[in-house]
């Protein structure tokens, strides 16, 4: 396999030791082909063993290597190092969440805004015997959005949770839209009431950030387009 | 339990979906300039008719001449996105957003030469 020489600057940071993040670059050679996680583990491994991120499955289905690579977020197993044309990357932890070390950053706060919009259905009418059905075309409502591997990515491109780390952010908003088109949940009504908030749907201004760097290519601005007008819909 | 730092996320790459939105933010502010301007500039009108001729005399000079064209430019932008931004939210426009992007921008543009060059030609 052809083999390529790379430049790599990584971002590192220990918050009980330094002051301020700093630069390291680190000069190797890899694969044409291998992904953004081969070159981590390659440093993490061969290199630098104090380098850390996080990884897991290597398949992009777990959504723990979100990182900013080049100015923005990818999911680092499943690009190749070819995306970014040039010899040279520049890798970052995820804006918009704090750091805990080098690439890891904490992600509690993400996860209890998804926890706000009770991501479960929530069932008032009595349980069906046997299984809840669904149509085919009930299902192609959801069919999209529930595709999502929870990494963070989107979340963390969006410009106006930059400023207000209050906002929701898209993955919350595309996990109410998950419930509340969902057939079979009663609970539209309650998670509504929680996103028709100044933090809640209308911070987003249709920047498109989130829909650029979701690694599964969801539409995330088109489904919180759709919540917006039954927003307004349920509210004339 | 770790430190928390300030973070400052700057350098994210800019798609067309993020300049449409800066821009959108500043040609509002802009236009909010503009229109607190204009009220002001209108309500010398209450202060009897010498100090609004003087003031229009005062408007009347090339430079703002100029400047009108800046505003037309601005307005175009404000409203034409404005255009994009309903589409986007009504009719499924987040699929071809670059494609409206585009097309709306280019109409934009030629209203803006063809505006220009009626004002440019009026200066003298």
């Amino acid at each position: 396999m052809a083999k390529q020489k790379i430049k790599l600057k990584i971002l590192r940071y220990t918050p009980e030791k330094q002051k301020k993040p700093y630069w390291s670059t680190y000069q190797l050679e890899v694969d044409q082909d291998s992904t953004v996680l081969d070159v981590l583990n390659e440093i993490h491994w061969n290199i630098d063993g104090s380098l850390s991120y996080r990884r897991s499955c290597r398949s992009a289905i777990c959504g723990s290597c979100a990182l900013k690579v080049n100015g923005q977020n990818i999911l680092a197993c499943e690009t190749p190092i070819h995306k970014f044309k040039g010899k040279k990357l520049k890798i970052e932890p995820l804006p918009g969440f704090p750091i805990i070390k080098d690439l890891v950053v904490d992600m509690d706060n993400f996860f209890e805004k998804l926890r706000q919009i009770k991501p479960f259905l929530i069932l008032k009418k009595p349980l069906p015997d046997k299984e809840f059905t669904q149509s085919p075309e009930q299902f192609s409502e959801i069919r999209e959005s529930i595709l999502c591997i929870l990494c963070g990515a989107c979340t963390s491109s969006c410009p106006s949770l930059w400023s207000n780390k209050d906002y929701l952010g898209p993955a919350s908003l595309l996990k109410a839209y998950r419930f509340i088109f969902d057939s079979r949940d009663d609970g539209a009504m309650e998670r509504i009431d929680m996103i028709n908030d100044r933090n809640g749907i209308w911070r987003c201004h249709t920047i498109f950030n989130c829909m650029e760097a979701c690694p599964k290519n969801i539409n995330i601005t088109e489904y919180i387009s759709k919540l917006k007008v039954k927003i307004v819909e349920n509210s004339i | 339990m770790y430190k928390k730092t300030k973070r400052y996320d700057l350098g994210y790459y800019n798609f067309i979906g993020t300049w449409a939105w800066i821009i959108h933010r500043l040609s509002g502010l802009a236009l909010i300039f503009y229109v607190s301007l204009h009220l002001w500039v209108i309500n010398t009108l209450t202060q009897g008719p010498e100090k609004f001729n003087n003031i229009m005399n005062f408007l009347s000079s090339p430079l703002f001449k100029y400047l009108e064209i800046g505003l037309w430019g601005i307005i175009l932008f404000h409203a034409f996105n404005g255009v994009r931004i309903i589409i986007i939210d009504f009719f499924k426009g987040s699929f071809y957003q670059k494609k409206i992007f585009f097309i709306l921008i280019t109409i934009a543009f030629l209203m803006w030469a063809t505006g220009s060059y009626i004002l440019i030609s009026h200066i003298n």
